[in-house]
């Protein structure tokens, strides 16, 4: 949803988190052990001006956990609220993202996001496909353990680095009919050098310094730009 | 194995086999031997076709960036002349308002023409101006159906719909046969057209000189060109009056048909349907003195590209459009979303302005063409006579069977350079490098000293990791396999009918092998031309030089760098072969095995059943352009459904006078017809007119015996 003037646009949205398959006990989860459900959503509302190339974005995320602490899942004491401001600019060969996170309820202090998507061309023809290398890095200030107030929550273990992202995908626009919209598919493989120890939990009493996963989705855009975007 | 696992193969391999390209047998059918018959020693016809589909085809030329048709602007035609001896030898020349000639258009046209007409394969030439605002969707290759221009595939009805009209209209060429007069002539047009990859040009062993009456302080670019216009000219016995009278005439010139900017959206003739109609207008209305001369002209002015492969009409720089480039869809990014990309077209505004700059540059180039070709047409009046041999050889070579013998590659290759795009129509990739830092070739003249082999020096997709296989593996089996040439006796000339688009350099040195080879052979022949763009595509054709610097059209020549030396030694040889009176035996033209790609309806089908009359929705001014919405006809319609050439236009803007003086019709370069929608089956369509509509006057559009719309001052 979204209302949109020449340089400035409001928009909003939700994400559901579903986890698909049925949880073991003691693996890393949000709903916990047992069938598969709904384990989060988050609510974001933000503003966003465009200047040339660059935009600048400020917004509020509000998470809802629906799982089972019982079955080691996360709930609804962990709801939250964050506020957020990014900064990204796009030239013909980089896209970087810098982004500042501010937990507004139950942790102090910030966390940084430093990402980058590198296109390398893909297909440039009808059917279009794209392929991008992706990089990410995550910076802790301040939402580890305080030593002078040990009874507060935190996120991190540590301040410094939470986490290193690499990646690689390719998205192929799927199907597209003029007039009304497009859909892409995308396909990719992503992997992720966890450097902090909150980063590093792989279920109860396991860890994992680096995580290696296949991803793959589905977008589906209908109206306005999309109708005749290429 | 089990049932059902064959079960699983058979239906694996009958979804593969109707997923793959579409296979065509094509067979040749040559002329019959002709009958003498007690007509005149010469004897000349001329017949016209409208060749202009719906809305909804790809524009083909520019490869991917080509766009969708939205409707057009400038009436695409076949024109055609239909030359007959005493002997009953009779040849077929068409020049069509198309981008790319096609193998499977030739022989499919000369199926019908055999039959009616005594015009096999072998007697008839189909060429094409090279319009890049003109349909796809008719090639001989899958590649050039599914890569000619952004909508993608093949389309039988396209075939079909051109063969009836192109056969209608030689058909209706030979009906008008009559007592003719000819005369032939050639003009030097200097300063319109330009080489555009003058590196490779200059590589050239000896290098490249101006001709001596080339203009003093012309750019280089501008002096190396082959300045020639060269016309038959014909004249018609009147059969009312006995007297003979201009009707028509044949050209060749070398200029590629890129007039309109690449992000064009219309079905248009380019320079080419300027320069044809400036001479017909000045026949009827100035030398024959019609003053009903109608929404067509009566005469016939065949214009046909030469050796135009490196040769651009002189554009100016403003009239290039930028590409797409790749852009996040900033839509889309939520905090939680996954960047999305998106090829994201200029401004509407900057698209305005280049196309603006290039109907301008349309115009000056095609005033100025067109009046070197007039003054050309009535400088040959004086020379007119009634004797006129003619004669012709042809032959269909298997170029991946014979490319021993034939001395090319076994296998065609693409460039990396042909899809970075010419100087008429850079690519999105031009200049691309990976992360922004890593040269990968993506740009002109960039030739790889490390391919081995025959193919040598041509960069390919990817070649520093796959070598050839990429090709070997999704394109070369895309590619045309066959190549028709022919080789024309009309009086003192010989002309080489070529499939593909030459360049200036091989185009010369094929034109002097065939000379003497014709001169060899003991005919009297004092020059020798170049046809371009006939009865097939095999894409560039560049000399073994300029193909070492890989440009677009060293890296567009498909079978490598003896490609040229090939046509010019057959080209030789047919031209020591010219027959008459005979007919070829059938290994002429053999059947042909093409695959011609994805077969998609790409040619709009639907239509209401029920049409209403045409209506008028609204008009209305803005600036100095006048805008008309307006639905006329069905989605589907062709402007002319038959093929027949339209007695009128199908809309007009009129002065708001008693009179009603045309101002502009559907077939004037300053009117534009756009498709809004194709609602309940209709079509509804947007009129823009901007021809400069005069201070104090008002103007209507209106549908001819139809309606009217709301008188507007602009």
């Amino acid at each position: 949803m979204g209302f949109r003037l020449p340089r400035l646009s409001l928009e909003g949205g939700a994400v559901l988190h579903y986890e698909l398959d049925r949880v073991s006990p003691g693996e890393l989860s949000e709903t916990g052990a047992g069938d598969r459900h709904l384990g989060e959503e988050d609510f974001w509302g933000r503003a966003a001006l465009v200047i040339g190339p660059t935009r600048l974005h400020a917004g509020v995320v509000r998470y809802v956990f629906r799982g089972d602490p019982a079955q080691g899942g996360v709930g609804s004491a962990r709801n939250t609220t964050e506020i957020y401001a990014a900064l990204s600019t796009t030239s013909r060969y980089v896209n970087p993202t810098l982004e500042a996170w501010w937990d507004v309820e139950r942790v102090r202090g910030a966390f940084l996001r430093a990402s980058v998507d590198l296109p390398i061309l893909g297909w440039p023809f009808p059917p279009y496909a794209f392929v991008f290398v992706q990089g990410e890095m995550g910076l802790n200030v301040g939402q580890g353990p305080n030593a002078a107030r040990p009874a507060e929550l935190s996120n991190f273990a540590a301040r410094g680095p939470t986490h290193a992202g690499l990646g690689m995908g390719t998205e192929l626009r799927a199907w597209r009919l003029s007039g009304i919209g497009w859909t892409t598919v995308a396909l990719g493989l992503r992997s992720q050098l966890n450097l902090d120890d909150a980063t590093r939990i792989d279920g109860t009493g396991r860890k994992r310094d680096v995580n290696v996963w296949l991803w793959t989705g589905i977008t589906v855009v209908l109206g306005g730009d999309a109708r005749s975007r290429q | 194995m089990s049932r059902r696992r064959r079960f699983l193969l058979q239906v694996s391999a009958l979804l593969l086999a109707a997923c793959g390209p579409t296979r065509l047998r094509v067979p040749g059918v040559l002329s019959p031997a002709p009958r003498p018959g007690p007509e005149a020693p010469l004897q000349a016809g001329f017949g016209r076709a409208d060749i202009t589909p719906p809305p909804g085809v790809g524009l083909a030329g520019n490869g991917p960036e080509g766009a969708e048709a939205r409707g057009y602007r400038v009436r695409l035609y076949a024109r055609v002349l239909v030359l007959a001896d005493g002997g009953g030898n009779r040849l077929a020349l068409v020049v069509a308002d198309l981008p790319l000639s096609s193998t499977l258009l030739h022989r499919r046209v000369a199926e019908l023409t055999a039959r009616t007409d005594g015009i096999g394969a072998d007697r008839l030439v189909i060429a094409v101006t090279h319009t890049h605002a003109g349909p796809g969707h008719f090639f001989e290759a899958a590649g050039y159906n599914d890569e000619g221009s952004s909508i993608l595939g093949f389309d039988p009805v396209m075939v079909d719909s051109l063969t009836a009209r192109i056969a209608r209209a030689v058909h209706a060429a030979v009906a008008n046969l009559r007592p003719a007069r000819v005369a032939w002539g050639s003009r030097a047009v200097w300063g319109e057209t330009r080489i555009r990859s003058l590196p490779a040009m200059l590589r050239n062993i000896p290098p490249p000189t101006a001709p001596a009456d080339a203009p003093i302080g012309l750019a280089q670019e501008y002096a190396l060109v082959d300045p020639e216009l060269a016309m038959l000219r014909v004249d018609q016995r009147d059969p009312t009056t006995g007297t003979f009278r201009p009707a028509g005439a044949f050209s060749i010139f070398a200029m590629h048909g890129t007039g309109n900017a690449p992000s064009n959206d219309l079905l248009d003739a380019d320079i080419h349907g300027l320069v044809e109609r400036r001479l017909e207008r000045h026949i009827d209305r100035d030398l024959n003195r019609v003053s009903d001369s109608g929404f067509v002209p009566r005469a016939v002015y065949l214009f046909a590209n030469g050796a135009e492969g490196d040769v651009s009409p002189a554009w100016p720089p403003q009239s290039r459009c930028d590409v797409a480039r790749l852009a996040v869809l900033p839509a889309l990014e939520g905090p939680f979303t996954r960047t999305l990309w998106e090829w994201r077209a200029p401004t509407a505004t900057h698209l305005g302005a280049c196309r603006h700059a290039a109907r301008a540059a349309i115009t000056v180039i095609g005033q100025s063409v067109g009046d070197g070709a007039v003054a050309l047409f009535d400088a040959l009046g004086a020379s007119l006579t009634d004797r006129l041999e003619l004669g012709r050889s042809f032959a269909t070579l298997a170029l991946r069977d014979s490319a021993r013998a034939l001395g090319i590659c076994p296998e065609p290759a693409l460039g990396i350079s042909t899809l970075v795009g010419a100087d008429d129509a850079h690519t999105r990739i031009q200049g691309w490098r990976l992360f922004g830092v890593f040269d990968v070739g993506l740009k002109q003249g960039s030739p790889n000293p490390d391919v081995p082999g025959c193919q040598a020096q041509k960069r390919q997709l990817l070649d520093a990791a796959f070598g050839g296989l990429l090709n070997h593996l999704f394109i070369s089996g895309n590619l045309p396999s066959y190549a028709q040439v022919m080789v024309l006796r009309l009086g003192n000339r010989v002309i080489g009918a070529v499939p593909g688009e030459v360049t200036t350099t091989a185009g010369r040195r094929m034109r002097e092998q065939m000379l003497a080879g014709a001169r060899g052979a003991g005919l009297p022949a004092s020059a020798a031309l170049l046809l371009g763009h006939a009865n097939g595509y095999l894409g560039y054709i560049a000399t073994a030089e300029e193909y070492t610097a890989q440009y677009y059209e060293g890296g567009s020549t498909l079978y490598g760098p003896g490609e040229a030396a090939m046509f010019g030694r057959t080209l030789a040889r047919l031209a020591g072969s010219i027959s008459t009176g005979d007919s070829l035996p059938p290994n002429a033209a053999p059947p042909l095995d093409l695959v011609v790609g994805q077969q998609r309806h790409i040619v709009p089908r639907r239509s209401s059943g029920r049409v209403p009359p045409p209506r008028i929705e609204r008009t209305w001014c803005s600036g100095d352009t006048l805008y008309a919405w307006l639905q006329l006809g069905a989605a589907g319609d062709w402007p002319v459904s038959t093929g027949d050439v339209a007695p009128g236009p199908r809309v007009e803007v009129v002065v708001n006078n008693s009179a009603r003086n045309v101002a502009s019709w559907d077939d004037d370069p300053t009117l534009e017809l756009r498709l809004r929608s194709r609602r309940g089956g209709l079509a509804w369509w947007e009129l823009r007119w901007s021809g400069g509509a005069a201070a104090g006057l008002q103007y209507r559009v209106r549908i001819p015996g139809g309606t009217e719309g709301d008188a507007v001052r602009c």
